[in-house]
C-alpha cells in the first residue's frame, strides 16, 4: 500500500476551500448547543452595534438638520444609544466566549484525532515518509490551524457577522443607494472568487519546499560528523543554499500573492465611500425619501462596517488560507487507512504450531518481491535462529511474524489461526520483537523499561527490582551507573547504543511473551553482557519460543534449529554446522 | 519606538538587522506614508463635498459633482498604487532578510565543529532556521510598517480632528489611551500565558515526535493507547490555556468597541450640539465619525505588533547567539602526507566530570593492523573520533607521524584518514554521491573503493546503479548495506589511516573476510584501526588494545593476550565456540 504523502499529494485532486471547510466543520456536529448561543450573541451584538450609525442619522435628519431644531430628542437619543450599548457590552463578551469556546474544543479535537491516526497506521506509513518531513507536517500544520483558531477565529466570525448586518441595512434603509453601495463588493468577490485557489496552491507549494528545507536541516545537522570527517562543510552549505533558495522563490510567490488583496479590498471600499456620497446626494436632489444625516452619517458609517471587516478579512483570507493548507495536509493523513485490519474467522486448526507461515510471498511495492514462497513451522519453546547474509530477508521475515506487515500473498498462523484474526492486544502479548534499532522515550530509565507493561503498572521502584532479579535481569542492572531513576532526554545521547539496546532487552522480556523475537539486538553490546543476554535467554520459560536473527554466530549455536535466510528464501539447515556451510559458502545477491 | 529608520537604537537591537536594508525598508516605509497621508485625506475631501452640498441647498453656491469625483478618484487610485507596491516591496524586503539570515546561519554552522552541534543540538539549529527566522520576517514583513503607519494615522487623524473642532477631538481622542491602556493590560497577561502555553505546545510536539520516531516500537508492544493518553494530557493542557487565553480576549474586545461607542456618542451629543448652534458645519459632524472608525483600529494594531516585536526580539537573540559563536579557528599549517604512524601520550577525555577516556597512550606503526577491544560503554568511539579530531581531548597529545593533531591543517588531515562510522549514516542523493562524498574523489578511487567494500553486484543490480537514489530512513537498504557504502566513502578518498567503528556489528562473516582482505590487497601500507567486538577477526592484527571503562586493561598481540590478560581471556572464551569454527574454515 501506498503511503508516501508527497506521492498521495501529487496525485490527489485539488480540493475547494469550502469542501475543505465542510470537512472541518464535521468536527464540531456536537456543539451544535453552543453554536446556536454563540449565534445568537453574535446576531443581537451586531444589530445593536450596526442599529447605532441609524439612530445618529435618524437624530440628525429629525432633531439637528432640520428648521425645528430639538437638542432634548438628541439627547433621548442619546440615552438610547447609551442603553443599547451597555447591552452589546455584554453580548459582545458571550459572542467571544462561546464561539472561541468552540474553536479551541474544534482544535483540541482535531489534534486528537491526527494523533489517534497516527497511531492506526502502520509501520509501513512511517517507513514510506521522512520522519523530518512528518514531525514538520503534523506540527507545522497543526500550529498553522492553533494560530488560526486562537487569535483569528474570533475576528473572523465578528468580522463576517458585522459585514453581513451592515450589508443588509444599508440594502433595507434603501435599497437603491444601498445596492450602489455594494456593487464594488461585487467586484471584490468576483476577484476573490477568481484567485482564491492561485493563493491557495501558492501557499501549499510553499508550506512543501518548508517542509523540504526543515528535511533537508535535519539530514545535514544529524550528521555534522562524517560532513566534518569528510571535509564537505560546503556540503551543508550547498545543499541548504539550495533549499533555502527554493524556499525564498516560493515564500515570495506566496507573499505576492496573499499580500494581493488588501491594496484591491481598499481601492474598492474606498470607490463605495464616493458613491454613497455622490449617488446619495443625487438621490436627495432628485427627491428621494432620504436625509442628508443618512447619506452622510449613517451610510457612510455603513460603508466602513461594510468594507472595513472586509478588508480584515482579507488578510484574515489569507490566514485562513493557510489555515486550510495545512487541514489539507492533515485531512491527507486523516484519510488514510491501515490495511492491517483485523479479519474475522473461526477457523481455527487444531494440533497447530505456535506459528506457521504458509506460501508466504512479501513485497514492499510492486516492483520488487522480498520474500518468494516461504513455508516454515516454529514450535514451542524452542530457539530458532534466522542466520544469512545482508539484505537476504530475515528482518522482513521476522516483521511479518510481528505483523508489522501482513503477507502478500499466502497465510502467516499463529496456534493455528490466520494473524490477521487476533485483536493487536492479543497478538502483541504472545510476540514480543526486540528492534534492530532500539527507541528511546523520554523519562527515566525505569520508564522505559516497563513502558507499555501492564503487569508492573502500580509497583514501586522496590518491588520493580525484585521483578527484575526475579526475571534474571540482575546483572543488567549494575550497568547503569546512575540507577534506574537516571533521565533519558529526546537527545538520548546520555545514553550509549549498547545501553540502549540493553534496556530494549528488559523490556521485551519482562513483557514475558510467548514468541521473542531478537532482531540483531545484540549487535552493539559487548560479548561479557551479551553472554549475560543469552543466559538470560537460557532462563526464560521453557514455552518461550525465541527467534534469534544475528550475523555473530556464537549467538545462535544452542538453537534448536536455523534456519538460513537468502535472497528472499528460507532453507531450513538442519544443524548448526550445515548452517555454517551455508553461510560461507552461500552466494550474496544483496 | 521612534518611526524613522534612520533614528534606531544603535546598539545590535533587531533593527541593526535591517542595515543592509535601509533603502528597501526607506521606500517601504516612504510608500506606507504616502498611501496613509492620502487616506487620511479621504473624509476630508466627503466632509468638504457635504458642506458644498449644504451651502448649494442654501444657495450660496452652486453645487458641482466633478471636482469631488476626480480629487477622490485620484486620491483612491495613488493609495492604491503605493499600497501595492509596498506590499510588494514588504514580501521582497521580508523573505530577503530571511533568506539572508538562514544563509548568515548555515555558513556559521557550517564552520563549526560536530561536538558544537552534538551540544547544541541539531532541533534547537532547526528551530534556529526555521521558526526563529519567521518570527522575524514577520517583524520585518508587518510589524514595521504597521507600527509607522498606525503612529501616523493616530497622530494624522488627531491633529485633523483637532482642527476642525478641539473640543469635540478632544472628547474622542480621550477613548485612545483607555483603549491602549487596557488593550496593554491584557496583552501583558496575555504574554505570560502565550509563554506557557507554547511550552505546553512544545511537550506536545514531542509526544508526536517520539510517536513518529518510536512508531515501529509502538506496533510492537501495542502501547497506542498509552501514547494516546501522553497525547490527551498535554492536549486538554493545551487546550486550558487556549480558553485562560481566549477569555482575557473576551474580556478585552467589549471594552474596547464600548469605548469607541461611547466616543460615538459623544460626537453625537456634543458634535449635534455644536451644529445646532451652528459652531459645526454639518461637513466636518460626518467627518468626525469617519476619523472616528480610522482611528480605532491602529491601536489594536500598535498592540498586536509589540508582540511580534517582543517575539522578533527574542528570536534575533537566540540567532544571535549562534552567530555570535567563535569559529573554529584553523591553527594547523602541516599539509603533508601521513606515512601512518600515530601516537597518543596521557590522553584523557573528560565530559563534565565523568571521564570518558583516561590516561590513554599506545603507539602504533605505519602500515599496522590494530584492534580496540572492549565493553559497551569502554570509551571506544571516543577514541576513534579523538584520532579524527572529531573530539578534543581534554589533556595528553596526539601524535601522527610525531606531530600534534593540532598541527595539521585540517583539511589535508581529513582527506588523508576514512572513518567509517558506526551508526549508518546514509544521505538522501545517489550512491555515487554518497559513496563519493569528499569532493576530492577520482572516478578511479571510487571503482576502487566500491570493489573492495564488496558493493559492485548490490550496485549492478539497482535500476539506476551509482544514480539510485537511496534514503535515510527507507527500506530500500540494509544495515550491513548501509555499513558497506559507507567504508566504501571512507575508501574513497584513498586514506593513509582507515579507522573503522563497529564495521562487523552488520556485515556477515564471510563478506567481512572478503572486504578485509580486499582493503589489504587495494591498500597496501594503509594503517588500520578497527574497533570491534569480535575477536576472530582481529586475532591476526598487530596489536589488539583491550579497553574498558576509559582505561586501558591491556595490550599486545593475541597469543600474548590470551596469556597474560583474564579480562581478554574471558572475552575470548565467550565467543569460542564461533572463533573455533570460523578457524576451521579458513
Amino acid at each position: 500500500m501506498n503511503y508516501n504523502l508527497n506521492d498521495l499529494q501529487a496525485k490527489m485532486p485539488k480540493s475547494s476551500t469550502w469542501s475543505s471547510l465542510k470537512k472541518l466543520l464535521q468536527l464540531i456536529s456536537h456543539e451544535r448547543k453552543n453554536l446556536i448561543l454563540a449565534l445568537i450573541a453574535i446576531l443581537v451584538n451586531s444589530t445593536l452595534n450596526l442599529l447605532g450609525p441609524l439612530i445618529i442619522g435618524h437624530t440628525i435628519d429629525t432633531y439637528i438638520f432640520v428648521p425645528h431644531k430639538n437638542y432634548h430628542g438628541v439627547l433621548m437619543n442619546c440615552a438610547l444609544l447609551l442603553a443599547m450599548y451597555m447591552v452589546a457590552l455584554l453580548t459582545s463578551y458571550l459572542q467571544t466566549i462561546l464561539m472561541g469556546g468552540v474553536g479551541q474544543r474544534m482544535l483540541f479535537t482535531l489534534r486528537n484525532s491526527i494523533f489517534n491516526k497516527l497511531q492506526l497506521l502502520p509501520v509501513g506509513f512511517f517507513n514510506q515518509n521522512r520522519a523530518g518531513d512528518l514531525i514538520s507536517r503534523v506540527n507545522n500544520d497543526t500550529d498553522k490551524l492553533n494560530q488560526f483558531f486562537s487569535q483569528s477565529l474570533m475576528q473572523f466570525i465578528g468580522s463576517i457577522a458585522t459585514m453581513t448586518g451592515a450589508g443588509i441595512l444599508l440594502l433595507a434603509v434603501n435599497i437603491k443607494l444601498g445596492s450602489a453601495t455594494l456593487v464594488p463588493a461585487v467586484i471584490i468577490l468576483i476577484f476573490t472568487a477568481l484567485t482564491s485557489s492561485w493563493v491557495k496552491s501558492k501557499n501549499a507549494k510553499n508550506l512543501k519546499s518548508v517542509g523540504g528545507m526543515s528535511a533537508e536541516i535535519q539530514e545535514s545537522l544529524n550528521n555534522f560528523k562524517v560532513i566534518i570527517a569528510f571535509n564537505r562543510r560546503d556540503y551543508f552549505r550547498k545543499r541548504f543554499e539550495e533549499a533555502n533558495k527554493q524556499n525564498y522563490s516560493t515564500a515570495i510567490g506566496s507573499g505576492i500573492a496573499n499580500t494581493t488583496y488588501l491594496p484591491v479590498y481598499g481601492l474598492f471600499s474606498s470607490f463605495a465611500q464616493l458613491i454613497v456620497f455622490v449617488y446619495g446626494i443625487y438621490l436627495i436632489s432628485s427627491g428621494e425619501n432620504i436625509g442628508i444625516g443618512i447619506v452622510a452619517v449613517t451610510y457612510l458609517s455603513y460603508a466602513n462596517l461594510f468594507y472595513n471587516p472586509l478588508r480584515q478579512l482579507a488578510s484574515l483570507w489569507a490566514s485562513f488560507q493557510t489555515a486550510m493548507a495545512g487541514w489539507d495536509r492533515i485531512a491527507q493523513i486523516l484519510s488514510l487507512e491501515t490495511d492491517l485490519v483485523t479479519i474475522e474467522s473461526d477457523i481455527e486448526e487444531p494440533d497447530a504450531s505456535l506459528l506457521e507461515f504458509r506460501n508466504v510471498h512479501f513485497s514492499y511495492d510492486e516492483e520488487r518481491e522480498i520474500l518468494h514462497n516461504i513455508s516454515f513451522k516454529l514450535e514451542q519453546g524452542k530457539t530458532y535462529a534466522l542466520v544469512g547474509p545482508t539484505g537476504g530477508g530475515k528482518t522482513t521475515t521476522a516483521s511479518l511474524i510481528a505483523r508489522l506487515y501482513d503477507a502478500t500473498k499466502g497465510t502467516v498462523l499463529l496456534n493455528g489461526r490466520d494473524i490477521r484474526t487476533y485483536e493487536p492486544i492479543v497478538r502483541t502479548k504472545k510476540i514480543g520483537f526486540i528492534l534492530q534499532e532500539p527507541f528511546l522515550f523520554t523519562g527515566t530509565v525505569m520508564e522505559n523499561i516497563l513502558y507499555g507493561n501492564e503487569l508492573y503498572v502500580n509497583y514501586s521502584n522496590e518491588q520493580l527490582e525484585q521483578v527484575i532479579l526475579e526475571a534474571n535481569l540482575g546483572s543488567l542492572l549494575a550497568i547503569f551507573e546512575n540507577g534506574l531513576e537516571a533521565k533519558v532526554l529526546s537527545s538520548g545521547d546520555s545514553i550509549s547504543l549498547g545501553q540502549k539496546q540493553l534496556i530494549a532487552f528488559m523490556r521485551a522480556v519482562l513483557r514475558k511473551p510467548d514468541l521473542l523475537i531478537l532482531d540483531e539486538a545484540t549487535a552493539n553490546i559487548d560479548t561479557i553482557t551479551e553472554k549475560l543476554l543469552s543466559d538470560i535467554l537460557e532462563k526464560l520459560p521453557a514455552e518461550t519460543t525465541r527467534v534469534i536473527i544475528a550475523h555473530r554466530l556464537n549467538t545462535i549455536e544452542n538453537a534448536d534449529e536455523i534456519f538460513f535466510v537468502n535472497s528472499g528464501e528460507v532453507i531450513r539447515a538442519g544443524s548448526f554446522d550445515h548452517a555454517m556451510d551455508m553461510l560461507l559458502q552461500g552466494k550474496r545477491v544483496s | 519606538m521612534n518611526q524613522k529608520p534612520d533614528n534606531k537604537p544603535k546598539q545590535p537591537g533587531i533593527f541593526s538587522l535591517l542595515k543592509p536594508y535601509s533603502g528597501l525598508v526607506f521606500l517601504l516605509i516612504l510608500f506606507a506614508l504616502f498611501s496613509n497621508s492620502v487616506n487620511l485625506w479621504l473624509p476630508k475631501i466627503i466632509s468638504h463635498g457635504i458642506d458644498d452640498y449644504i451651502h448649494s441647498l442654501i444657495g450660496l453656491r452652486n453645487f458641482d459633482f466633478n471636482p469631488i469625483i476626480i480629487k477622490f478618484s485620484l486620491a483612491v487610485l495613488f493609495i492604491f498604487i503605493f499600497s501595492y507596491l509596498q506590499s510588494i516591496i514588504q514580501t521582497y524586503t521580508s523573505e530577503r532578510v530571511a533568506r539572508d539570515l538562514r544563509t548568515r546561519l548555515s555558513d556559521k554552522i557550517s564552520r563549526q565543529s560536530s561536538a558544537f552541534i552534538e551540544q547544541v543540538t541539531p532541533s534547537k539549529l532547526l528551530t534556529n532556521l526555521t521558526a526563529d527566522v519567521d518570527s522575524i520576517k514577520l517583524f520585518v514583513s508587518q510589524a514595521l510598517v504597521s507600527i509607522v503607519s498606525s503612529i501616523f494615522i493616530i497622530v494624522g487623524a488627531s491633529i485633523l480632528l483637532l482642527t476642525i473642532n478641539w473640543k469635540l477631538a478632544l472628547c474622542v481622542i480621550a477613548i485612545i489611551p483607555i483603549i491602549g491602556g487596557t488593550f496593554f493590560w491584557v496583552l501583558r497577561k496575555v504574554r505570560v500565558l502565550f509563554k506557557q502555553s507554547r511550552e505546553v505546545i512544545d511537550w506536545l510536539n514531542k509526544v508526536i515526535n517520539e510517536s513518529i520516531l518510536g512508531a515501529a516500537l509502538i506496533r510492537v508492544i501495542n502501547s497506542q493507547q498509552l501514547e494516546y493518553d501522553k497525547f490527551l494530557q498535554a492536549n486538554t493542557k493545551a487546550k486550558d490555556f487556549g480558553l485562560s487565553i481566549l477569555r482575557l480576549f473576551a474580556g478585552l474586545i467589549p471594552v474596547i468597541t464600548f469605548a469607541a461607542n461611547m466616543a460615538a456618542l459623544s460626537i453625537l451629543a456634543l458634535g449635534g450640539h455644536f451644529v445646532i448652534n451652528g459652531s459645526m458645519s454639518l461637513g466636518d459632524f460626518a467627518a468626525f465619525n469617519s476619523y472616528l472608525s480610522q482611528l480605532i483600529f491602529p491601536i489594536l494594531v500598535i498592540g498586536f505588533m509589540s508582540n511580534i516585536i517582543a517575539q522578533a526580539t527574542a528570536s534575533f537573540q537566540r540567532i544571535n547567539i549562534v552567530l555570535n559563536t567563535a569559529d573554529t579557528s584553523e591553527t594547523g599549517v602541516l599539509k603533508e602526507t601521513l606515512r601512518g604512524d600515530i601516537e597518543l601520550k596521557d590522553v584523557s577525555i573528560v565530559y563534565g566530570q565523568k571521564p570518558a577516556l583516561k590516561q590513554i597512550s599506545f603507539a602504533v606503526k605505519a602500515g599496522s593492523k590494530i584492534a580496540v577491544i572492549g565493553p559497551t560503554a569502554a570509551g571506544k568511539s571516543q577514541l576513534l573520533f579523538l584520532l579524527t579530531g572529531l573530539l578534543k581531548l581534554t589533556s595528553g597529545e596526539v601524535l601522527f607521524d610525531g606531530r600534534n593533531i593540532g598541527d595539521y591543517e585540517s583539511e589535508s588531515f581529513h582527506s588523508q584518514v576514512g572513518f567509517v562510522f558506526q551508526d549508518s549514516i546514509i544521505f538522501n542523493m545517489s550512491i555515487r554521491e554518497n559513496i563519493a562524498f569528499s569532493d576530492t574523489v577520482t572516478d578511479q578511487s571510487l571503482e576502487k573503493a566500491i570493489e573492495t567494500a564488496e558493493l559492485r553486484d548490490f550496485i549492478d543490480a539497482l535500476p539506476d546503479k551509482l544514480s539510485t537514489i537511496v534514503s535515510e530512513r527507507g527500506s530500500s537498504l540494509s544495515g550491513g548495506q548501509k555499513q558497506r557504502i559507507m567504508l566504501a566513502r571512507a575508501l574513497a578518498i584513498n586514506p593513509r589511516v582507515l579507522l573503522l567503528d563497529d564495521f562487523t556489528a552488520r556485515v556477515d562473516t564471510s563478506t567481512e573476510n572478503k572486504i578485509l582482505a580486499n582493503v589489504q590487497k587495494n591498500y597496501p601500507g594503509l594503517t588500520l584501526i578497527s574497533v570491534t567486538q569480535k575477536i576472530a577477526s582481529v586475532e591476526h592484527y598487530d596489536q589488539i588494545i583491550l579497553l574498558m571503562e576509559g582505561e586501558i586493561v591491556a595490550t599486545g598481540k593475541h597469543e600474548e593476550l590470551m596469556k597474560t590478560s583474564p579480562e581478554y581471556v574471558q572475552i575470548f572464551n565467550s565467543q569460542q565456540s564461533t572463533s573455533n569454527y570460523e578457524l576451521q574454515s579458513k
